[in-house]
């Protein structure tokens, strides 16, 4: 299980990389993470809506209400031009940060 | 069928924004709430479980509602603690300095708390103004009330709570050393006790009062946010 310090930290990479597929409502959004990560990262309602919300406040996701074919309301998340570009450099950190614990060997052999 | 919306709203209650915007994080919680609680019961589990369930999502509510109204501020950190700090704090300072100096216009003699050295020396130490003390955990409860409101964190109610006596316990502090000093060369040693009566009378006592009032309105508050207290509406 993955401890709660890097959880905060991967949230948003998660967020915007499962978002650049296309839009999705948060509930969808958590869903979709938590099968893609088989369970290792689970979003409970308490910690998503302040995060999209926070990320919504920094223009990298947009938020509006659509209607499903079901008649239902729900607010659905988008990437935006900016969170496009925050994407690629948060895959790029992460990746270096995976790469140097790997090169530890107590890292590696944990 | 449950209302959603309804539940959402009574928890999120002291949601500070406006009310558009305080309407549409509502619906979308709702609405997260109603899909989980739906696929729950597509996997078989009763209305009970499935409510009780999806209800577990969210802990603290309360703090739901801090972090959601501080996430959706467009203002920077500042102006949040402008808002959840330093304006309780000033509102209780200044009612309750107010308060103390009406009352020593206009009120009941104060009660003087009178110390002895042996038969040698009597000093009037402290006086205590008994109204203005039973009156700051009102004062105290008004002060959380409004940090709460604008989203501050346990630590920034209670600080703004007690905030009236911040200048006396920073201008005894200041004396005690002078005091020593002073009641070293004298020698009875009646000033440096006459400063601990008046830290007792003038930091201590109004700090638990200002607590009392500061401590009820957070009870209060948490009771009223409890997810089990709304359960089975």
């Amino acid at each position: 299980m993955i401890g709660a310090g890097i959880k905060r930290g991967t949230a948003e990479l998660a967020v915007l990389s499962v978002l650049e597929d296309g839009p999705l409502h948060g509930y969808e959004l958590a869903r979709r993470i938590e099968q893609q990560t088989k369970g290792a990262l689970r979003f409970t309602l308490a910690a998503l809506y302040p995060m999209l919300y926070r990320m919504e406040q920094r223009r990298w996701i947009r938020g509006a209400w659509e209607t499903s074919d079901n008649g239902r309301r729900r607010r659905c998340y988008r990437l935006t031009p900016a969170g496009k570009k925050k994407l690629s450099p948060l895959r790029q950190e992460w990746s270096e940060l995976f790469q140097a614990l790997r090169r530890l060997k107590k890292v590696a052999h944990a | 069928m449950r209302d959603w919306d309804e539940l959402v709203r009574r928890q999120l209650l002291d949601l500070g924004l406006e009310t558009d915007e305080r309407n549409e994080v509502i619906s979308e919680i709702a609405a997260h709430l109603e899909e989980n609680y739906e696929e729950l019961r597509r996997q078989g589990m009763t209305e009970e479980e499935a409510a009780r369930h999806t209800l577990s999502q969210v802990e603290d509510w309360q703090k739901l509602s801090r972090l959601i109204q501080v996430a959706r501020k467009k203002e920077n950190g500042m102006t949040n603690r402008v808002r959840q700090f330093w304006l309780p704090s000033l509102l209780t300072f200044f009612l309750s300095m107010g308060l103390l100096m009406l009352i020593q216009l206009f009120g009941p003699k104060p009660w003087s708390v009178v110390i002895k050295n042996g038969w040698s020396l009597i000093a009037n130490a402290a006086m205590i103004y008994l109204p203005w003390l039973f009156s700051l955990p009102l004062i105290g409860a008004m002060g959380a009330y409004l940090s709460n409101r604008a989203g501050g964190s346990k630590r920034a109610m209670f600080s703004s709570t007690v905030f009236p006596v911040v200048p006396y316990l920073a201008l005894f502090l200041l004396a005690l050393p002078v005091t020593a000093v002073v009641d070293a060369r004298l020698g009875p040693h009646i000033m440096l006790l006459a400063l601990f009566v008046n830290i007792l009378a003038w930091v201590v006592a109004p700090a638990a009062a200002l607590l009392t009032g500061g401590v009820l309105v957070q009870h209060l508050l948490s009771r009223r946010l409890e997810p089990g207290r709304i359960a089975g509406s």
